[in-house]
């Protein structure tokens, strides 16, 4: 799995890097770390993800202004959201632009292999 | 403007047990809740997550160095630098006020966290009297300075 992290703390792109490096998702390749939606645009062009995990606020470009752009560039990525934003209307806006699944944040290292594990099982 | 109502404080104390019991398997335990006076107490590192829509004003979660360090050590972190820890408590602040959205509207816009470090970049409350809930975190102490206004 070719898997981009788009988030703009350090902290929790590191943690991601480091929760599908190790279980069971098998082997993960890391192809970029983004802090906002224009580098993750940019990782994007450079290295095609299976896999984007993508934070919603963000400065400069958010995750919801990124989804659809991502996906003009790359149409198969599957993208997992990541967010604080945990009301209903911002997971369905999320899913509605094209998400594949979102994992609401706070999160333990559990809930993101399976949350990603779900995502790469339904995935075409 | 008008204050907070309880249910609305209640929020964001569920907001931060939950945040600290997922991340690191224990809970904080509250200590108390009460109205601050300006200057609101602050620990060394702190994360602000400005609100505005249907409510005006700042949410602040406020850490000393030691408990940041011990939460980042708790996820395999290594890069314990200082603006690491920066990164850290802005990420928790942003997690509490992002999770309030959730019953107080997706009406309400919240900013990415901008972080400090001890009195750097102090702005003056929104309210006379901001809502202040005080918390223990293993040995450490903590808070979460509610610091809003519903707009009328």
């Amino acid at each position: 799995m070719k898997l981009l992290v788009v988030d703009d703390s350090n902290v929790v792109r590191s943690r991601i890097a480091r929760i599908v490096q190790r279980g069971a998702l098998g082997p993960v390749t890391i192809v970029g770390m983004a802090r906002n939606g224009q580098e993750a645009l940019r990782a994007a062009m450079q290295a095609p993800p299976d896999v984007v995990t993508m934070d919603l606020t963000m400065p400069g470009m958010d995750g919801l202004a990124c989804i659809p752009e991502l996906l003009a560039i790359r149409p198969h990525a599957n993208i997992l959201v990541i967010s604080a934003l945990t009301d209903k209307s911002t997971a369905i806006k999320a899913l509605r632009l094209g998400a594949r699944g979102f994992l609401p944040k706070p999160f333990d290292d559990d809930a993101l292999q399976l949350a990603l594990l779900s995502l790469l099982k339904g995935r075409p | 403007m008008s204050g907070l109502s309880e249910s609305d404080l209640r929020l964001f104390v569920d907001s931060v047990t939950r945040y600290f019991a997922v991340t690191s398997r224990t809970p904080p335990l509250i200590s108390a809740a009460y109205l601050g006076t300006d200057p609101v107490p602050r620990h060394e590192f702190n994360g602000i997550v400005s609100f505005s829509g249907r409510f005006s004003g700042q949410v602040i979660v406020s850490l000393p160095a030691m408990a940041v360090r011990e939460l980042l050590l708790i996820q395999h972190e290594t890069d314990l630098s200082e603006s690491n820890l920066l990164d850290a408590v802005g990420e928790i602040a942003n997690t509490v006020a992002g999770n309030a959205r959730q019953t107080l509207g997706s009406g309400l816009e919240i900013s990415v966290p901008v972080t400090s470090r001890g009195c750097k970049g102090r702005q003056p409350p929104v309210r006379r009297h901001p809502y202040v809930i005080s918390f223990r975190w293993n040995t450490h102490a903590g808070l979460v300075c509610v610091d809003l206004d519903r707009v009328a």
